[in-house]
């Protein structure tokens, strides 16, 4: 899928001091407890810019609850995290969003009441027609935006030959569709780093190769990605590096060639 | 001073109706989730079949048992034959609520059209003012109290010693998980609003003896005490609504001797937004699978 | 036509234009935002006594006495640009208390408990409205041009009726078919993905409900100057209820559903007991009402709960630049689509 650039200026290029420019984001100690347990128990990890990085683990080892707190769902209990060398621990998520840090779900979170164009349409930034002044008095600028990014959506569904159902609502569209829905809207959104929590669950295999092919293609044209993922064999073929949890703790990282000769992480994954 | 050692024991009896009404409303979401606007409406309707009961000549405390049955029996239709239906389609939580609204509006209207809009009062012998330490109570006011503490101590029985009351804490904490451990939950549900329908007609009754007169629409106000009692003690946690009750009870009665007793619920009312804006789980937070 | 009949007329559309402004400011926040303001009544409340005391002189002799705030006997159209203000300024308040980390059941019960509360305190607090017994002698506006016990004068009032819901559904229609408008439906679908692609969901609500409670106000002061009173039996939560009906009957998500869903279930209720002579014992034939009105709630929830007008699916696709789209020379694929 073809990520075109935003549509909108993006956050100040400028301030990013003294970091490196080759990791796009980095955790420091992030940690979260829930009434004792230890969900994240110390995570330091640097995401590489352009990189396809698989985030892989048993059940329970805080795969999700890290990604919820890179997001800004989930708050951490200590620890930090810079995106693009900016401090953004405290900063709510619709706002890392704007600066590109978007995330999927685990449950397809698709506006089900809303088109399959609407929701394309609903991640838009920098859309003059977003706010109530804009609605109410820049009409003839936001129809004209509008139009230009809605070509920008068909160019998305052409490519995964969804544009039957450009005007379907994405409620009813069948789970593997739906999936791609949300991928294409959080496209929209032009992200530099995409944290996506386990796309390819319940999906088609045929359709997982076509979605795993769209985010090699993504990666190439410099996205970030960061991918929750459980099927081995995906993330065999897509990631690299890949990081392994266990306990809320990061086991190692590296391929998954080399992680397959580390009795550590074999043993987490029989142990669990 | 003797005012508020004696507004102190309003807010005992206060307390005693909201305890039952409580522990009512807050086991009705636990176990269905779903806040049950039409509790007031309930109440009012077992205070009206109190009422007939009463004006037969009757005394009151064969009243609340009649309150009782009667709470019980709605409850019971209302989960059965329109809770339970909507949940299974998947109706929204929002949705759920208007449900219950709509509910209470028939009921307390129906009631207002058989009985008219006019309040009345129930014919009480309220026996011996009784002095209990600092406290000045009626014998009747006093049988209320220990009501109550009978009541709660009997859910608390039901709840701990007994199978149903272990089936019904487990269907609470998580219905898919007490469904696959073998526990027949759309049964322990419908008990579930047997007894909390009981609870709540009897509380309507109590309610009623507790004022001086009411009307069809007396309980609405009361209805905000109740969810402010749950909340403070926890939304779905029976001994949080004791809790709750006792200190929602004895706080309004007290402010209502220092400001004004029209006031009284807006009292409770600031405390609920407080507890909602601060701590909307309660004072006893539950786990919820 | 005699004069009975015009006042009948101009009446109803009176009535009519005041539950339609109220339900369409409703609609917006249920219907297209997804906000749950089961105290909906409290903002046309406010709206009402604010135009009422803005309108009133300082003292007004009533046979007897009334105490309220106020009373700068200011001229129209000052009073109603009050009462919208006022309806706005309500829900700053109640858009703090409804924070996101509630769930949007609780959310609304609180927004009903502060609705029968309020009604509490104005009944009981003397010094600003007038308690229990409300305001009354609201002066009507315009009462300078025409009489207002004139035909001319309520045809005046019901021709600005009009004209304001005109203007306020138009102006809804700017914003729900909006950008704008889309960025609240998402928020109503699913609140946390909306966030997760920029939307500032808090934003949303805060700004939603002071629209909302703004025209709401409105309405209230449309009202306020016909009947010339207005007391806390009038806004008691089941008003909340009513107005929630209309847009159950009527369609939520849509403006035209929340014109019929005002025109049905407000409207047609008064109207409809107008008719059947008073029977049984008084307020018998109130309580039928509400009977009815829970019970459409009911029925209406489970055979059909998009209501009579659902909400309207936007064709996007048919605003797509003729070069790219589906008639678009080489883009190839209609109708294809691999099926999952």
């Amino acid at each position: 899928m073809a990520s075109e650039g935003r549509a909108a200026g993006g956050s100040g290029a400028a301030d990013r001091v003294g970091t490196d420019d080759q990791i796009v984001l980095e955790t420091s100690d992030l940690r979260r407890t829930y009434q004792g347990i230890h969900a994240v128990d110390g995570v330091s990890v640097r995401l590489t810019r352009g990189r396809l990085t698989g985030l892989i683990g048993p059940n329970g080892a805080g795969k999700s609850t890290l990604l919820g707190m890179l997001a800004g769902t989930i708050a951490p209990s200590s620890g930090s995290i810079r995106y693009d060398g900016h401090e953004i621990t405290s900063i709510p998520t619709y706002r890392r969003a704007r600066s590109g840090l978007v995330r999927t779900f685990q449950l397809s979170s698709e506006f089900k009441r809303l088109t399959v164009l609407e929701n394309l349409l609903s991640a838009v930034q920098g859309d003059p027609g977003d706010s109530l002044a804009g609605a109410i008095f820049r009409r003839p600028q936001w129809r004209r935006f509008e139009k230009e990014q809605l070509a920008r959506a068909w160019r998305l569904l052409e490519q995964t030959r969804l544009t039957a159902h450009a005007d379907s609502y994405a409620g009813d569209l069948s789970g593997g569709q739906r999936r791609l829905v949300e991928i294409m809207r959080a496209l929209m959104a032009g992200p530099r780093l995409l944290l996506l929590d386990e796309p390819m669950a319940g999906v088609h295999p045929r359709l997982a190769i076509e979605i795993g092919e769209h985010l090699l293609r993504l990666r190439d044209e410099g996205v970030s990605i960061l991918m929750v993922e459980h099927e081995l064999s995906i993330v065999d073929q897509l990631c690299d590096p890949v990081v392994v949890m266990a306990e809320g703790r990061v086991l190692s990282q590296g391929t998954m060639a080399a992680l397959r000769q580390e009795t550590a992480v074999v043993e987490a994954y029989l142990v669990g | 001073m003797a005012i508020y050692i004696a507004s102190f024991g309003f807010g005992l009896v206060t307390a005693s109706v909201l305890a039952i009404s409580a522990i009512g409303f807050t086991m009705q979401f636990g176990i269905t989730d779903v806040l049950n606007l039409s509790f007031g409406g309930v109440m009012i309707t077992s205070a009206y079949i109190a009422y007939v009961v009463n004006s037969a000549g009757i005394n009151i405390w064969i009243g609340l048992v009649a309150a009782g049955f009667a709470g019980a029996i709605i409850s019971y239709l209302i989960n059965r034959f329109v809770l339970t239906p909507f949940k299974r389609r998947n109706t929204s939580l929002v949705g759920m609520v208007i449900v219950t609204l709509a509910l209470g509006l028939i009921l307390e209207n129906l009631v207002l059209a058989v009985a008219g809009p006019d309040n009345v009062s129930y014919t009480l012998n309220n026996g011996p003012t009784l002095s209990i330490g600092a406290f000045e109570l009626t014998a009747l006011q006093v049988g209320m109290i220990v009501l109550s503490l009978v009541l709660a101590g009997a859910i608390h029985a039901l709840l701990t010693l007994t199978r149903l009351g272990k089936a019904m804490r487990a269907t609470a904490c998580n219905p898919g998980l007490a469904r696959a451990s073998g526990i027949r939950t759309e049964r322990v549900i419908s008990t579930t609003w047997l007894v909390t329908g009981a609870l709540c007609g009897i509380s309507g009754a109590t309610f009623a003896i507790n004022s001086a007169s009411f009307g069809p629409t007396s309980a609405d106000l009361f209805l905000v005490v109740i969810i402010a009692a749950v909340f403070v003690g926890g939304v779905g946690q029976p001994y949080g609504a004791m809790l709750g009750a006792v200190l929602l009870g004895i706080v309004t009665e007290v402010s209502a001797a220092i400001i004004t007793p029209d006031y009284k619920e807006v009292i409770a009312f600031i405390i609920l937004l407080v507890v909602m804006a601060v701590r909307p789980q309660g004072l006893i937070a539950r786990a919820r699978a | 036509m005699s004069s009975g009949t015009i006042f009948y007329i101009t009446t109803l559309i009176v009535y009519g234009g005041v539950d339609v402004v109220a339900c369409l400011g409703l609609s917006l926040q249920f219907g297209t935002a997804g906000i749950t303001n089961f105290g909906f009544i409290i903002y046309q409340a406010a709206g009402a006594y604010t135009a009422a005391v803005l309108s009133m002189p300082r003292d007004t002799a009533n046979g007897g006495f009334q105490s309220y705030v106020l009373g700068l006997h200011l001229p129209f159209p000052i009073p109603w640009i009050g009462a919208a203000v006022a309806g706005g300024l309500l829900a700053v308040p109640a858009g703090l208390v409804v924070r996101r980390s509630l769930r949007p059941d609780f959310a609304g019960v609180s927004m009903l408990v502060t609705a029968v509360v309020l009604n509490t305190v104005v009944d009981n607090f003397v010094p600003l409205f007038n308690g229990a017994a409300g305001i009354a002698l609201v002066p009507s506006p315009l009462s300078n041009v025409f009489n207002p016990q004139s035909l001319k004068w309520q045809w005046m009032y019901s021709g600005i009726a009009i004209f304001v819901c005109v203007l306020v559904f138009l102006g809804l229609r700017l914003i729900t078919e909006s950008p704008y408008g889309r960025s609240l439906r998402a928020m109503r679908e699913d609140e946390t993905a909306a966030k997760a692609i920029g939307k500032n969901t808090d934003g949303l609500r805060i700004t939603i409900l002071v629209v909302g409670g703004a025209i709401a106000g409105l309405s209230g002061g449309i009202l306020v100057g016909f009947i010339n009173l207005w007391a806390p039996s009038a806004w008691t939560y089941p008003e909340t209820i009513v107005l929630i009906a209309a847009l159950i009957v009527g369609g939520r998500g849509n403006n035209f559903g929340a014109i019929l869903g005002a025109l049905l279930v407000p409207l047609g209720f008064l109207e409809a007991t107008r008719f059947i002579p008073p029977f049984g014992p008084p307020g018998l034939v109130p309580a039928l009402e509400w009977i009815v009105t829970g019970t459409l709630i009911l029925v209406f929830l489970w055979f059909r709960p998009q209501g009579v007008v659902p909400e309207r699916r936007r064709r996007l696709s048919k605003r797509l630049p003729a070069a790219a789209g589906p008639s678009a020379p080489g883009s190839g694929v209609v109708g294809v689509s691999r099926g999952q």
